[in-house]
């Protein structure tokens, strides 16, 4: 059921089978929800987190005039909220793109875990560190890459963290993502994109159709985003967890 | 609602919408589109060269056009001299 989460706390630590079982007693709930729901609201008193095992969903934040940004896409595997367990309610919104399974971890079992298992705690504790640094990264992107680059480095970005829990091949991977949607994550409008993607097509990188990326030259797509997947800090080295 | 796909024809050629979206009526795309041409032109400032020799296509579902829109309807250029403030500023 976590088998994607645990994929990818794999890809840099090393789980025991003592802290495995920790983790899957952790969870209280699997539920599922349809697409476009938006199942946690800025504000909202939250005595859970939720990890996501099936689907896509992203936080996000809408401004008064009605544009939205999108500020982080969740794949599988991922914790969309494990930050609640400390802000107990969240300064943004978090939604499903498409249909998704999550299983529920409530905050007193996580409480636990942590104090049963200190090492887990600072394994947590990296996870809410990687989502910071994937939002740096999109800052960088919104505020000085392209509208080419910014799209090509999000692919890329993708790519990798979908491949980390078996959901990509080295030449594509499903995005069941709308361009509107697209475009919510890269601060641009569905026509803009709709450009640059046909744009990175022309140039023979990758191609977006019908929920599906292709990626027909992965160099040449992170020569133009710039693509150094350093910031995902993929690798078991010793960090002291 | 009304779904409307917003085509843009310029001089990388024709683009065309396959998604479309929903819209509140037939103004609210036109500021769609107004919207999608001023993000286009700013990233081409950034370039160095403003195209404003296309149009954006707003057609419905049975892909009758409603409205065409030029990407010059969407900024207002002024050039020239600066204009005179008060002396000493």
């Amino acid at each position: 059921m976590i088998e994607k989460y645990l994929m990818k706390l794999r890809a840099r630590d090393t789980i025991s089978d003592a802290e495995e079982a920790a983790i899957r007693g952790s969870i209280s709930d699997v539920v599922e929800y349809k697409a476009d729901q938006t199942f946690i609201r800025a504000g909202q008193e939250l005595f859970h987190s939720t990890l996501l095992l099936d689907g896509l969903m992203c936080r996000y934040k809408d401004r008064s005039d009605g544009q939205r940004q999108i500020t982080e896409i969740h794949v599988p595997g991922d914790f969309a909220d494990l930050h609640s367990f400390t802000l107990k309610h969240l300064d943004h919104n978090i939604m499903t793109l498409t249909p998704c399974t999550i299983a529920k971890s409530p905050h007193d079992r996580i409480q636990r875990v942590c104090e049963e298992f200190p090492r887990l705690a600072r394994i947590f504790w990296f996870s809410t560190n990687l989502d910071a640094c994937i939002h740096r990264e999109w800052e960088v992107s919104l505020g000085r890459r392209t509208a080419l680059e910014r799209t090509a480095h999000l692919l890329c970005e993708l790519h990798v963290r979908l491949g980390i829990v078996g959901l990509a091949r080295s030449d594509g991977y499903a995005l069941s993502i709308t361009q509107a949607e697209l475009s919510e994550c890269l601060g641009l409008t569905p026509v803009h994109v709709n450009r640059v993607l046909r744009e990175l097509r022309e140039q023979g990188m990758v191609e977006f159709r019908g929920s599906e990326v292709t990626l027909n030259d992965l160099d040449g797509l992170k020569r133009v985003a710039d693509f150094v997947p350093d910031y995902l800090y993929l690798g078991v080295p010793e960090r002291g967890r | 609602m009304t779904h409307y796909f917003l085509h843009v024809r310029n001089g990388q050629g024709y683009t065309r919408d396959e998604e479309g979206q929903d819209f509140a009526d037939l103004p609210a795309a036109r500021a769609k589109a107004a919207e999608s041409v001023r993000s286009i032109i700013s990233e081409e400032a950034r370039a160095g060269v403003i195209d404003l020799r296309g149009e954006i296509e707003i057609a419905d579902a049975a892909d009758v056009v409603a409205l065409v829109y030029g990407f010059g309807e969407a900024i207002e250029i002024l050039q020239g001299k600066p204009p005179q403030g008060p002396a000493g500023t």
